[in-house]
């Protein structure tokens, strides 16, 4: 507990970190998905 | 493909750094970042807040740029563009109002103060919200656009007299406002170090790109549901 | 004005006979003028009610009095296109007249429903409301006349974009809000200077911005209106 209330800003930052990445994995995977989609139109 | 892995790694050391590197009030190694007096550790919201601000306005801009090319062209994948800019702008309008909302309540006591600059963020957030009930109000597409597009463009030429009235009307809480006692001026000319700067001007950059990533999904996502539309 | 050349002549001609046409059913019906001469005879006595026998200070008065115009203005200004729609007469008007000349007529027509209807509103408010005193007049005067002018324009073009979105007025504050603020915003201002006894140099920069809004918004929607009066 007490590690936790000294480092309060180093355990905003990992969460702000996870956010983040769940975003970016989340585009990355969209991106593809489109890209999919695009390229069954054009056949 | 290369923009995005430097998106990738640009916001993640934004966040890293951001929020990670100590503050000092005298700073002397290049990693320590000043404390701006009367905002402390709540100075870090700054480089998140400040580009959701910054990409609202740029993605009304967008909007309605698109809107323009929209009446003159009439072709509906402009209408795409400008509802989907829209569409991201209202998301980053609200994330900085909630943002500066925690933020306010920390440093001035309420979550909501009508400092000018929250006043001319709420009328943003109002105009998103007419422009997306305006849109769903119709049902036709080439009127929908046509429509929006009128709106958008009527919107974004009242919109700057605001920053003639709001200065008249109430004396700014905002740092860097004509009220705040530590000076007028943009908070990044006087108040930042140079890392913070560079911390602040990368997250910039990276919230752009973040921007126009979204934004070419959004419009490529609603190309193909048009065209699957087109098809039955 | 002289050397007017004959397009434009015949331009004022038929922006003119929209405004009599509008103007002589409005004659006939009366539907507005009775139906906003009711709104803001209600709004004012509700804010009497709700005052009781405590009286508000002057800055909210003069606050409350361009609530009642908002409102007042915006139950009635959609009035001149949702009508058109209504009666199926859209398509007559676009065949007949010039996308410019019917806008400028029916600004014409809002601009004269306005300016009476703040007229009226103007004089029962400080009949009514005891605790709202005009210390300088000619301030508060200018203000309501080019308050009346920016709320015509405004209202004009969003009372043409809900008609052609057949929404029939549910949108129409939503819309109008955001675009009336920076006027509302400065016209309360004024009429707080006008209610302090402020010189008539002190208010000069409000009216600098509602004249500016004012042009701004006219030309603006007279440039977008042909977009959205033609399918």
């Amino acid at each position: 507990m007490d590690f936790l209330a000294q480092n309060q800003l180093y355990i905003v930052m990992i969460i702000v970190l996870a956010i983040w990445l769940g975003i970016y994995i989340y585009l990355f995977r969209l991106d593809g998905r489109v890209k999919k989609l695009e390229n069954q139109i054009r056949e | 493909m290369v923009l995005k892995i430097l998106l990738g790694v640009l916001l993640t050391a934004v966040i890293i750094f951001g929020l990670g590197l100590p503050m000092s009030p005298h700073p002397q190694a290049w990693y320590e970042l000043p404390v701006i007096p009367g905002l402390g550790e709540k100075a870090r919201i700054i480089f998140f807040h400040v580009p959701t601000a910054w990409l609202s306005v740029v993605a009304f801009l967008t909007s309605m740029v698109y809107a323009i090319a929209y009446l003159r062209k009439r072709d509906l994948s402009y209408d795409i563009r400008s509802s989907a800019a829209a569409g991201l702008g209202f998301m980053f309008c609200i994330l900085a109002t909630l943002t500066g909302a925690v933020w306010a309540k920390f440093n001035w006591g309420s979550y909501w103060n009508w400092d000018p600059r929250e006043t001319s963020i709420f009328v943003l957030l109002l105009i998103y919200g007419a422009y997306f009930s305006l849109r769903s109000a119709v049902e036709t597409e080439e009127k929908r656009a046509a429509l929006s597009s009128a709106y958008a463009i009527i919107a974004a030429v009242t919109v700057p007299f605001f920053i003639f009235i709001m200065p008249r009307i109430m004396t700014g809480l905002h740092p860097g406002a004509k009220g705040d006692p530590e000076g007028a001026g943009p908070v990044v000319e006087f108040k930042m170090s140079p890392n913070m700067r560079i911390i602040f001007f990368s997250s910039l950059v990276a919230f752009t790109l973040l921007f126009y990533w979204m934004f070419t999904l959004r419009v490529r996502t609603a190309q193909v549901e048009a065209h699957n539309h087109q098809r039955g | 004005m002289k050397a007017a050349s004959p397009p434009f002549r015949s331009f004022l001609r038929s922006a003119g006979s929209v405004f009599l046409k509008d103007w002589r059913s409005e004659l006939r019906t009366r539907y507005a003028v009775s139906a906003l001469l009711m709104f803001v005879v209600t709004t004012i006595a509700i804010i009497l009610f709700s005052l009781g026998s405590e009286g508000a200070s002057p800055d909210a008065l003069s606050g409350m009095l361009w609530v009642v115009v908002f409102f007042a203005a915006m139950s009635g200004l959609s009035r001149t296109f949702v009508m058109e729609e209504e009666r199926g007469t859209t398509l007559t008007l676009q065949l007949l007249a010039s996308p410019g000349a019917v806008f400028f007529g029916k600004l014409l027509f809002n601009l004269v429903l306005v300016t009476g209807l703040n007229a009226v509103t103007v004089l029962l408010y400080g009949a009514v409301i005891e605790g709202f005193v005009i210390r300088t007049m000619s301030i508060f005067v200018v203000t309501v006349i080019l308050g009346s002018m920016g709320f015509a324009a405004a209202a004009t073009v969003i009372a043409a974009i809900i008609a052609r979105a057949n929404t029939k007025g549910t949108l129409y504050p939503v819309l109008s809000f955001p675009i009336v603020l920076p006027l509302l915003l400065s016209v309360i201002e004024a009429t707080k200077k006008a209610s302090d006894g402020a010189f008539f140099a002190e208010a000069a920069g409000e009216f600098q911005l509602l004249i500016s809004y004012i042009v701004v918004v006219v030309v603006a929607s007279s440039m977008l209106f042909e977009f959205i009066w033609k399918d």
